[in-house]
């Protein structure tokens, strides 16, 4: 990690920390709250697409599966979601390992279509899920929830220790799964493991002929991207009390997918840039209802147009050396 | 004719033993009941007609293709049907054809990466590159005459650079053994000549090599030994002079002006002090 990366690391973690004694409206901190969760997500697709390319949709399957998982254990065993919590990240990594196996024979456009299918096909589970788990005095209860939602399986008990403050127990705990998400995407991006990822990503056969193999790797990439992505599933199940197949909608993924390319696929900055510019632009199209989605589909192509690296690789590749011609270390972006 | 071959190596057994070998793609033997040995030491130079089976029998050393029948033996354990990556780390490496890289990595990483993930099997891989990998790394750039590039992204060298580069990361895993599959293809001559010199450093490194040539020059001036291949069988075993005079060789291969330029280009580099000093 470059000493650029750790000033500009600490420094916005500062300016999040101090957001709430700006006395912001509840809105303002539940939005940011909300991009701490895509943020997170976004961190870790950026690994699998961008840094080893694999062309994996299957990331909100991932946060999903996290999700539920957490919810389920919170609301048919008891536990508190603080321990229900890293159970779910942790059950993602092994739904992202059986997909990494499925995925391990495939390459490219076969990556999406399988992990597309793997995501709607939980989706359809979801809200085809009529039958009675268990009943909740008359009404009768599925087992994840089905279209209603799963729901009664408590919060993070910010409520008991904040009262009417709760909702910035939540903001820091979101901004705390995002930090350490950032900082573990940034160890793996710069340490022999994301170079061998690249290195898989640049030339398969090649890779291999070097010792680096492809079967270990792959999945390697699988598991530890999955991890902060249930992760964040289970924060976000805990902090809206309820989880649904909404988030297992294809306009989530690619409004997510939008935010790892705008933001400038494979950098370490660009989950952040990305996952900020896309949150801005969809609340400035949020008073066209009918548009919203235009609005985020045309910010997309003017930056596949306009800017091809996205935020991060315009501003590391062309702004950042108008300013200084630093010499090119082997820590430094080359893709 | 073995000028090259360190002396008090023979007492041991062969570094590469190939015995019994096919490989069949349906019908066709691209490869068929081939034996050789490759003593430490020793410069195999592999040519033959396009077809004859040279990159099949690479790719069934290096553990792309497996052989469908015969054994391969390494150091005296059998390395048949082992994975690329094993064999990586078991001291074979292998220069391709094609130009390959990690093309968005500079040319130092591609060479630290080959020697951190290559010479040993990482069980788990540290958080950084160890300073050992590095200076592997800058040596082998060093032996390839690239250290002053080392910071260029790999999709930006030219074509002669990215040779040399592929030389440095197989160099840098490592290798007791190395294949090189057409090191001089689709170069100039001026080219070549630096890519001779480069070759010709790498046996007082402890490299043995086996190298795939069509350019008949490139080949004889390195190798202590030559094989030629034909439909998968080997045609030839022996000494560059004893080549040029075989008639199958003459008549399959090198044709009669082939032949007899190389036989003018063998007695002029005899008359020589420096055997690689010419191309």
């Amino acid at each position: 990690m470059s000493r650029r990366d750790i000033v500009v690391g600490l420094a916005l973690l500062a300016a999040l920390l101090a957001v709430p004694a700006l006395d912001p409206s509840r809105y303002i901190i539940g939005q940011l709250t909300l991009f701490f969760i895509w943020a997170t997500i976004v961190t870790q697709w950026n690994l699998v697409l961008g840094v080893a390319g694999i062309f994996s949709l299957a990331q909100t399957a991932l946060f999903a599966f996290g999700g539920y998982v957490t919810g389920m254990i919170g609301l048919y065993f008891g536990w508190p979601l603080w321990f229900a919590l890293p159970v779910g990240g942790l059950a993602a990594v092994a739904f992202s390992l059986l997909i990494g196996v499925a995925c391990l024979r495939l390459r490219g456009a076969y990556v999406a279509l399988l992990t597309l299918a793997i995501s709607q096909v939980m989706y359809l589970l979801i809200i085809t899920d009529t039958e009675c788990f268990y009943m909740d005095g008359v009404t009768c209860r599925n087992l994840t929830g089905g279209t209603r939602g799963l729901t009664k399986y408590g919060d993070f008990g910010f409520r008991e220790i904040l009262g009417a403050q709760w909702i910035l127990g939540n903001y820091y705990l979101g901004a705390a799964i995002l930090a350490l998400a950032t900082l573990a995407s940034f160890i793996i991006i710069r340490s022999p493991l994301g170079m061998a990822f690249r290195a898989l990503r640049d030339n398969q056969v090649y890779a291999r002929s070097r010792g680096i193999s492809r079967f270990k790797y792959q999945l390697l990439v699988f598991a530890v991207s999955a991890f902060f992505t249930g992760l964040a599933g289970g924060f976000y199940a805990g902090h809206f009390k309820v989880m649904g197949a909404n988030t297992l909608y294809l306009s989530l993924s690619l409004f997510l997918l939008s935010m790892v390319i705008v933001g400038g696929v494979g950098r370490v900055w660009g989950p952040l840039a990305g996952a900020a510019t896309l949150m801005i632009a969809d609340e400035a199209f949020k008073e066209f209802v009918e548009y919203r989605n235009l609005g985020i589909g045309a910010v997309m192509v003017l930056f596949v147009m306009l800017l091809p690296k996205g935020i991060a690789g315009t501003i590391e590749d062309t702004l950042l050396p108008r300013f200084k011609r630093a010499p090119k270390g082997e820590g430094q972006e080359t893709g | 004719m073995d000028q090259g071959v360190a002396s008090g190596d023979g007492i041991r057994g062969p570094l590469l033993a190939c015995r019994n070998v096919s490989k069949y793609f349906g019908a066709l033997a691209a490869v068929r009941d081939l034996g050789f040995d490759v003593s430490p030491g020793e410069v195999l130079g592999i040519g033959g007609p396009n077809g004859a089976g040279k990159t099949t029998l690479f790719e069934m050393i290096s553990g792309f293709n497996a052989a469908d029948s015969g054994e391969i033996v390494f150091d005296g354990e059998p390395i048949t049907g082992w994975t690329p990556e094993r064999i990586c780390h078991r001291g074979i490496a292998r220069v391709f054809q094609m130009n390959a890289g990690f093309d968005t990595l500079s040319a130092r990483e591609n060479v630290i990466l080959a020697n951190y993930f290559g010479a040993t099997n990482r069980v788990i891989p540290g958080l950084r590159f160890s300073r050992e990998s590095m200076d592997r790394a800058d040596q082998s750039l060093e032996v390839v005459g690239m250290a002053d590039k080392r910071h260029v992204a790999c999709r930006h060298l030219p074509v002669l650079d990215r040779k040399r580069l592929m030389i440095a990361s197989a160099l840098a895993s490592e290798p007791r053994l190395l294949l090189m599959d057409e090191p001089v293809g689709g170069l100039n001559p001026e080219e070549i000549a630096d890519i001779v010199a480069i070759v010709g450093r790498l046996p007082a490194l402890g490299v043995t090599l086996i190298i795939i040539e069509h350019v008949m020059r490139f080949l004889v001036q390195l190798s202590t030994r030559v094989m030629i291949l034909h439909h998968g069988e080997k045609i030839y075993e022996g000494s560059a002079a004893g080549m040029i005079r075989d008639r199958t060789v003459v008549d399959v291969y090198l044709g009669e002006g082939t032949s007899t330029r190389l036989a003018h280009f063998l007695s002029a580099k005899a008359g020589d002090a420096g055997p690689a000093a010419s191309a």
